[in-house]
């Protein structure tokens, strides 16, 4: 009973996550407005960890389970793009490193120019 | 035979028992080529071609199986929430990182998509790819793409992220999680996601938390170059 009254709250952020995206004319995706609301509930104390982290846990832990299907959809469509799935699959591959690399550099770039104004600062004081 | 391979139940409990078999496969051979989204996927779909079976029957137990990726999206917020010291303390890093990273992937597909002579309409189709699937499905609608190439290249990210992305990491001296965990959520959103929680906690909470940034943040890019072009 417990892991359905975790998932309930689960689903019902789903669910005003997805009416929210209506009302906003679909202009932000229901699930991520969902994941939003949660976190304001969670900051707000109004639900604490334990409502939900036993099915949360479920769910994050078998999260690649959960994208099967979406890589089995290939099956559906390959025939009309058999010609260009290298092409596709060379795009995907080589922008998803350019991206890593651009995020984890930019990353460093900004912890580290953090770093030095936090040293220039305490060095003036 | 023909009334089992038409059942939701053998399929749902065929693609549990792939991915518990990839998942024991991963932990014998701690590969990142053993990735269990790319082992199990090859099991089923080998026995899908096997059996002659169409995605269409295996969509009884696929619509089941993903519909329980939205609830683990919004779960995701319970990480960032156990975070949230992490995340105060690095709140620049994380917006200025993905949204660096949002804008070199869109401007990496349409270099590579060049480079490929690939279609205007795939080249549409492949923007968003960076971005969690339904967010990325919504977004090549709007651009007039294919949703259903979107969805496929959305997988190839995923996993190409995150079979690839930790050596990748390594190979570049990225050690630290927080660089590493908007590395993978930025590049390859939930599936990279689900790589990062295996390696770590911050890891894990840091790539969900990009999934979400990142993803709005691409929504937004998208949407003022649609206005642009």
């Amino acid at each position: 009973m417990t892991y359905l009254k975790q998932l309930a709250v689960l689903l019902a952020c789903c669910a005003a996550g997805e009416a929210l995206s209506l009302l906003l004319g679909g202009r932000l995706p229901g699930n991520v407005l969902g994941l939003a609301l949660l976190l304001v509930l969670l900051l707000t104390g109004v639900i604490r960890p334990r409502h939900i982290e036993g099915a949360a846990d479920f769910l994050l832990q078998n999260m690649a389970f959960f994208c099967l299907p979406l890589g089995l959809s290939v099956l559906d469509i390959f025939d009309q793009i058999k010609g260009e799935v290298l092409a596709i699959f060379a795009v995907c591959v080589l922008t998803t490193l350019c991206t890593a690399a651009a995020t984890a550099l930019t990353v460093r770039l900004v912890c580290a120019v953090q770093r030095r104004m936090r040293g220039e600062v305490s060095d003036r004081a | 035979m023909h009334e089992l391979l038409s059942s939701t139940a053998f399929w749902m409990c065929l693609s549990i028992v792939c991915y518990a078999c990839s998942i024991r496969l991963q932990q014998r051979f701690p590969s990142p080529l053993c990735n269990p989204l790319l082992l199990a996927s090859i099991m089923i779909g080998a026995l899908l071609v096997g059996t002659g079976t169409t995605y269409q029957t295996y969509q009884g137990a696929g619509q089941m199986i993903v519909f329980f990726l939205t609830p683990a999206t919004v779960a995701l917020a319970l990480p960032i929430f156990r975070k949230l010291d992490v995340l105060r303390a690095n709140l620049l890093p994380i917006l200025i990182g993905a949204l660096v990273g949002s804008v070199v992937s869109i401007l990496s597909v349409i270099g590579f998509c060049r480079l490929f002579g690939l279609s205007d309409v795939l080249t549409l189709s492949l923007l968003p790819k960076s971005v969690t699937s339904p967010i990325a499905v919504a977004l090549s609608d709007m651009l007039g793409g294919f949703p259903s190439v979107t969805a496929i290249a959305v997988v190839f990210t995923g996993i190409s992220g995150a079979v690839l992305l930790p050596s990748f990491l390594r190979a570049l001296g990225i050690r630290d999680p927080l660089q590493t965990g908007l590395a993978m959520g930025t590049a390859s959103h939930a599936v990279g996601t689900a790589r990062a929680l295996e390696i770590g906690e911050t890891e894990g909470a840091m790539s969900g938390l990009a999934i979400g940034v990142a993803g709005l943040l691409t929504t937004v890019l998208l949407s003022l170059w649609t206005m642009v072009a």
